[in-house]
């Protein structure tokens, strides 16, 4: 993900704010790394340049 | 096509995990924008044609294509990850990665701030959703992220498809059957004009025209005034 979507990205459970964690980049995007609530601590991964803004009860393996 | 176990409503992870496995082979499928998209994307004008769209439920990203024609950024978000991984390598290949950010979410609980959307697509992806309460809070959550103003076409499949051929709305699975003959069901709830046209009424949207063509209901809504 380019680092320019942190203005428009939130938590999908309370609305609030984001930090950018950064595991690894390239020279335009952020590869790997997560993204964490700054209200509710939530935690969220960025994977292969994708963040998973999923709520935790639709990511991989959550309860059905 | 069986009848739907409603469930208690609270499964949200089964349609996500049906796309996961169908994601390549229903991209296959998938690769003409349909015309209605088309027309209301080119009547879409944002300012200086610039801007951010939202694609809701963007799946392989062949609205997020005509989107990036009009406007600088294109945010599609998507349930199901392997689905935004055809999307993005799609994109690439037709030389629109650029103007593309794709972000995996849910359609109720969108993960974008208000007001970050100057305008929006959200197609063939609402009836999924397993309950009208999550239906209603996702056209609510748009409304959220819509500039005021801001347009966005929004459709569903309707009752009066060839598929159902019924009057009132109904909850269902249909199968998707992969290149080996497996079978995997995804969730709908099909509308009736009718019905549609009352929750768009009830969310926090502005709804300026609600039609049925092909099958389905589109209804071109707006922000919070």
């Amino acid at each position: 993900m380019k680092e320019s979507l942190m203005d428009i990205l939130c938590c999908p459970l309370d609305k609030q704010e984001l930090e950018l964690e950064v595991v690894r980049r390239d020279e335009e995007e952020i590869l790997d790394g997560r993204l964490v609530c700054t209200e509710c601590d939530e935690e969220y991964p960025i994977e292969e340049g994708i963040p998973n803004l999923l709520p935790p009860d639709m990511r991989e393996g959550a309860p059905a | 096509m069986t009848d739907a176990d409603p469930g208690d409503g609270t499964d949200r992870s089964s349609v996500r995990e049906t796309y996961d496995r169908i994601a390549e082979h229903f991209s296959q499928t998938r690769e003409h924008p349909w015309p209605e998209v088309r027309e209301f994307c080119e009547s879409a004008s944002t300012p200086d044609d610039s801007g951010t769209a939202l694609d809701l439920g963007c799946g392989n990203g062949r609205h997020a294509e005509l989107l990036a024609e009009r406007v600088d950024r294109v945010v599609g978000v998507d349930a199901s990850t392997e689905l935004l991984r055809v999307a993005r390598d799609r994109a690439v290949d037709r030389g629109y990665s650029d103007a593309l950010s794709l972000v995996a979410g849910d359609a109720a609980r969108i993960p974008l701030a208000a007001d970050s959307a100057d305008l929006g697509v959200y197609v063939a992806a609402l009836h999924h959703l397993p309950t009208r309460e999550s239906r209603r809070a996702s056209l609510d959550d748009l409304a959220r992220v819509l500039v005021p103003g801001g347009r966005a076409l929004v459709s569903v499949w309707a009752v009066t498809h060839s598929k159902f051929d019924r009057e009132s709305g109904f909850d269902t699975t249909v199968d998707w059957t992969l290149p080996g003959g497996e079978t995997v069901g995804r969730f709908y709830h099909v509308y009736d004009l009718a019905e549609f046209e009352a929750d768009c009424a009830a969310s926090a949207l502005g709804v300026e025209r609600i039609y049925e063509s092909e099958g389905n209901c589109y209804a071109v809504v707006t922000g919070p005034a």
